[in-house]
């Protein structure tokens, strides 16, 4: 088990090594260098803007004449130290941009982490609880086939019909423009309502998953002799239910949830695209479209190294809640 | 008396009288009954085909038959479309009408076209990517499996890493410093999704390879060639057949994203790319453009995508209601 936690941890170090270097090596291996500027009107034609001396000067004073494996030292020193790079297109540190947008992404991914749990464990036990009747059935094939839809595609329909169509929520952002709030109250009202769309959306994208492992769990889990014996005791059904299996059965659940955000992170960048939410999904678009490639970057570190984050500690909170996994 | 047999197309007794024929025991006798027998496996294959059409269930014949509109949509756009897909035909959003069956975008191009050309290119990418990464992947894995020791431990390490990776993001990330075009769209596609047939195709040839009748071949001088090719492939086939539908919705899913963020490719109109155009329009959401300007490739998506799913989830089904092979994306 030790030498398993020890590859677990191994793994996750090689798959950050394995981003960092694409991170490094991506615009080195693009043709060209930062000190030329191509032409727009015919491809490959290179108009140089400064002198061969003045150029060779600045790849000097950047470092990128040094060899690969130094620069990639550099780079991995930067990291450590937060320097992410600086923004082409907002003219300040990437950190920064990241921190301006980064609340906003996690308000969502975490309120949809949270909605789509609770409402999966749900659905989830009544589903099981009905088992071999028409209502789980019907429920059972809805869940499937609505998790074939892409979250973003959800993510328009659920705009077009409630935003656009019925007018009932906002179309873009993540707050009403030049409000004056008269207290914090009406502030965060406002912040919810915006962020209501943005969070069903992605929240309704994940509950399929959670709601088949908790009723697939739960029908795995009444088959044992434990609830049976429960049975026996004369404990009601409600305390059979909850505190016998759905406590058994919540904890593949709660490895799910873990996993559930990072899939979310991934999901999130087109989301808010669709919604114009200002997180950092959404800043990743535009980085794309203005060809900001430090910002784009920063953001994929962000992304990649909370995706990892959120698997190293479901695996430590799996080991405190079934103490079996810890030898 | 066989003659009989034949007319009926009784492939078993045929492909037996085949076989002598092989043999040159009846070679004489049997060349005149070819004409019957070649209708004969016609028949019979059609009927293979018809049986295995009914087996599915009422969700994977609709999945079945939908597909199968589309793919004939995208052989027959320019017989079914009047005008085509990138030139200006008529005025700027043009409502749904006679003319334009479903109206035309702020450039004056017919949606109808941009709809049926742009299933090719949903369609392409999805059967491109899924097919290489589908049999690329299944055939590293078979090999890894076989061979096992180093081959295979490194093989592992290298499917554990890239099934690590976030894939979307990253995605997003290449594609923008290698620049839009359909063939780097693939080329990362399959980058990302060769990892799971690899890894499924290694274990089941793990589990194959002990089989006695491989070793009883392999005790028989088989060369591993013809064992990989002979008694393991055809095993693997049915679950990577499985997995390559999925790959190709995952693919799918995946050429929509990045032509809606803007990295699509911008010369041709993918499904996507239409999502993109109109929803970057200043004021879709204001007036009634986007009712004939987006939801009809929004409709078009969600429905390939639905097909797939209910195919996929049905030939699971079919080929094995014990295996559990875990959709995952």
């Amino acid at each position: 088990m030790v030498k398993d936690r020890n590859s677990f941890i191994f793994r996750l170090s090689l798959t950050l090594f394995v981003i960092l270097a694409i991170n490094f090596f991506l615009p080195r291996m693009m043709p060209g260098d930062p000190f030329s500027t191509t032409s727009a009107d015919e491809a490959g034609e290179e108009i140089i803007v400064m002198t061969e001396e003045q150029r060779l000067y600045y790849i000097n004073y950047y470092g990128l004449d040094r060899p690969l494996h130094e620069q990639f030292l550099v780079y991995i020193k930067n990291l450590m130290t937060g320097d992410l790079g600086r923004s082409i297109y907002y003219k300040m540190p990437v950190s920064d941009v990241i921190m301006l947008h980064l609340p906003w992404t996690m308000l969502i991914v975490v309120g949809a982490t949270v909605i789509s749990t609770i409402s999966g464990v749900v659905l989830g036990t009544l589903s099981a609880m009905n088992r071999k009747k028409g209502s789980d059935k019907i429920m059972m094939t809805g869940m499937i086939a609505f998790a074939e839809i892409p979250s973003f595609l959800l993510g328009l329909i659920l705009l077009l019909i409630f935003s656009v169509h019925l007018r009932l929520f906002p179309l873009a952002g993540a707050i009403t423009p030049f409000a004056n709030y008269t207290g914090p109250a009406e502030q965060a009202w406002d912040i919810l309502y915006h962020a209501f769309l943005p969070v069903v959306t992605l929240s309704l994208a994940q509950l399929t998953d959670v709601y088949l492992l908790t009723r697939n769990t739960l029908i795995t889990v009444t088959t044992k002799d434990y609830i049976r014996t429960a049975r026996a005791k004369g404990l009601g059904e409600k305390t059979v239910w909850t505190r016998h299996a759905l406590r058994n059965a919540l904890l593949p659940v709660v490895t799910r949830t873990g996993f559930m955000i990072g899939i979310m992170m991934g999901g999130v960048v087109l989301v808010e695209s669709v919604f114009s939410y200002p997180g950092i999904g959404m800043t990743l678009r535009s980085a794309v479209v203005g060809r900001d490639y430090p910002l784009i970057q920063g953001i994929l570190l962000v992304i990649a190294v909370s995706i990892l984050i959120c698997n190293l500690l479901v695996d430590k909170i799996y080991g405190k809640l079934d103490p079996r996994v810890v030898i | 008396m066989i003659k009989d047999i034949a007319a009926f197309g009784n492939a078993g007794i045929l492909s037996f009288i085949q076989a002598l024929n092989v043999n040159g025991i009846v070679s004489g006798t049997a060349k005149t009954f070819s004409k019957f027998s070649i209708m004969a496996r016609i028949f019979s294959k059609f009927s293979t085909i018809a049986e295995t059409f009914s087996r599915f269930s009422t969700e994977g014949k609709i999945g079945i038959l939908g597909i199968t509109c589309i793919v004939l949509m995208a052989v027959f756009a320019p017989v079914i479309t009047m005008y085509p897909p990138q030139k200006i035909t008529g005025d700027s959003l043009e409502a749904p009408g006679p003319g334009h069956i479903l109206g035309t975008d702020d450039l004056g191009m017919d949606i109808w076209s941009q709809i049926c050309y742009g299933a090719r290119m949903s369609l392409t990418i999805g059967l491109a990517v899924a097919f290489t990464a589908g049999f690329g992947g299944g055939a590293l894995g078979i090999l890894a499996g076989y061979m096992g020791g180093y081959i295979d431990q490194g093989l592992m390490r290298v499917i554990d890493v890239t099934m690590a990776l976030p894939s979307f993001p990253l995605l997003i990330v290449i594609s923008a410093f290698l620049g839009p075009s359909i063939l780097n769209v693939i080329f990362i596609l399959v980058l990302f999704s060769w990892a799971k047939p690899a890894r499924i195709a290694r274990s089941q040839t793990l589990l194959l390879k002990k089989n006695n009748y491989i070793i009883a071949a392999r005790n028989y001088g088989a060369k591993p060639f013809y064992l990989l090719w002979r008694h393991i492939f055809p095993e693997v086939m049915p679950v990577l057949l499985v997995l390559i539908i999925g790959i190709s919705s995952h693919a799918i899913i995946a050429e929509a994203g990045l032509a809606f963020l803007g990295l699509g490719d911008p010369t041709s109109k993918s499904w996507g790319m239409m999502l993109n155009h109109a929803t970057g329009f200043r004021s879709i959401y204001f007036t009634p453009y986007w009712q004939w300007w987006l939801l009809p490739p929004l409709f078009m998506l969600i429905f390939l995508l639905l097909c797939l799913a209910f195919i996929s989830r049905d030939m699971e089904r079919i080929l094995d209601p014990k295996l559990k092979i875990k959709k995952g994306f």
